[in-house]
């Protein structure tokens, strides 16, 4: 799945999130697909094959204390989605595509997420953009 | 004495002129008609045989016959079943069904006096019944950020799915070799060619009995058979012999 991340103000301009760190929820490493700690504004994150949502925790200017606790800003995004599965081919076998996406925000006291927009709810590739995160 | 030499010489010249009216006949007819047999052979496929008893996943049986129409020419049949199932890297499934085959065969092969061996191509009509189970199943993903330990199981439940038919042709070409007195021992060799469209469905046909493994995004397929088989004749007829074309017909 494709996130791009633009500006709530200039809701045309790409826009980068400083330090940014994905954590899959319920997981303890980040996720793999992107540079940890770094400026991005497109990122290609993976969702669950075998459940029906996948939540995210986005942290913005990501760093660590002194003892190594998270001080950056945690804003949870949680996907729904229903999974088709397709054969793909006789080596692969079976593999999941997604459609009925949906995003929801948790509010939470302070978030740096300000909106999740859903462009495209069927998700079959990733070439193009799927959701967009206006902050 | 001369009288009786001479008497003597003019006897031996009737006798070589009587002999010399006569003329000889050096392209005699052979009365001796050599007649070939003609019948119905039926046997059985070695090799799934022993596919069978070597191979826990897999049983199958086909039979094989052919009649013979003319010279060069048999009608030729095979009828099996079989049933295999396949470990592929994240599913497992079965395949279970029959099949028919029905062609002919053409000799090419000139015997010499006496024998009666084939080595033949041949094309057939092949068609199958058959039902697939995926008895589990893996969902692939190229991203392992979720499942570090494996491919998320799907489903460990078959899932059924009957009914399904192929049809195909096929060219094969083999041998059959007259072992003991109208025992044959036979082999082919087969390249198929699939009517059926395999990517149909949830789940495509990925293996077809009697036309074997259906390649990924290919209509072609090979199989073979090894025969042992019996000659019933039937009736026995004379060749028919060929005219050279341009040779004077008295």
């Amino acid at each position: 799945m494709v996130i791009e991340f633009f500006d709530v103000n200039d809701r045309e301009s790409p826009k980068n999130v400083t330090a940014l760190r994905v954590v899959g929820q319920g997981q303890t490493i980040t996720v793999n697909t992107l540079a940890d700690r770094t400026n991005l504004n497109l990122i290609t994150v993976p969702l669950k094959t075998s459940e029906d949502r996948t939540g995210f925790l986005l942290i913005s200017n990501s760093d660590d204390n002194d003892d190594g606790s998270e001080i950056g800003n945690i804003d949870t995004v949680t996907f729904d989605y229903a999974r088709l599965e397709d054969f793909k081919s006789r080596a692969c076998g079976f593999i999941v595509n997604y459609e009925e996406l949906t995003g929801t925000l948790q509010t939470d006291t302070n978030n740096w997420i300000q909106e999740v927009e859903i462009i495209r709810s069927e998700i079959i590739n990733s070439d193009s953009t799927h959701v967009k995160i206006y902050h | 004495m001369l009288k009786y030499i001479i008497s003597l010489a003019f006897f031996l010249g009737i006798i070589s002129l009587a002999a010399q009216s006569k003329s000889i006949d050096t392209q005699s007819k052979d009365t001796v008609v050599y007649e070939q047999a003609y019948g119905l052979r039926v046997g059985i496929d070695l090799s799934r045989l022993v596919m069978s008893s070597l191979n826990e996943n897999y049983t199958g049986l086909e039979l094989v016959g052919d009649y013979r129409i003319t010279q060069d020419l048999y009608l030729a049949a095979e009828l099996g079943n079989e049933n295999k199932t396949q470990q592929e890297d994240l599913y497992e499934f079965n395949t279970t069904g029959s099949y028919l085959k029905i062609g002919v065969d053409r000799n090419t092969y000139a015997n010499w006096y006496g024998e009666q061996n084939l080595i033949f191509y041949g094309g057939r009509l092949g068609f199958s019944t058959f039902g697939n189970t995926i008895n589990n199943y893996q969902i692939f993903d190229n991203n392992r950020y979720w499942n570090p330990e494996g491919f998320a199981t799907a489903s460990e439940t078959p899932e059924e799915f009957n009914g399904r038919t192929a049809s195909w042709i096929e060219a094969l070409f083999g041998t059959k070799v007259e072992l003991l007195p109208n025992i044959y021992l036979g082999a082919s060799i087969r390249l198929g060619f699939l009517f059926t469209d395999a990517n149909e469905g949830r789940f495509p046909i990925l293996y077809v009995p009697g036309f074997n493994k259906v390649t990924w995004d290919s209509k072609f397929g090979v199989g073979y058979n090894y025969s042992i088989s019996y000659f019933l004749p039937l009736y026995k007829k004379k060749n028919k012999v060929k005219k050279i074309a341009g040779e004077a017909v008295e």
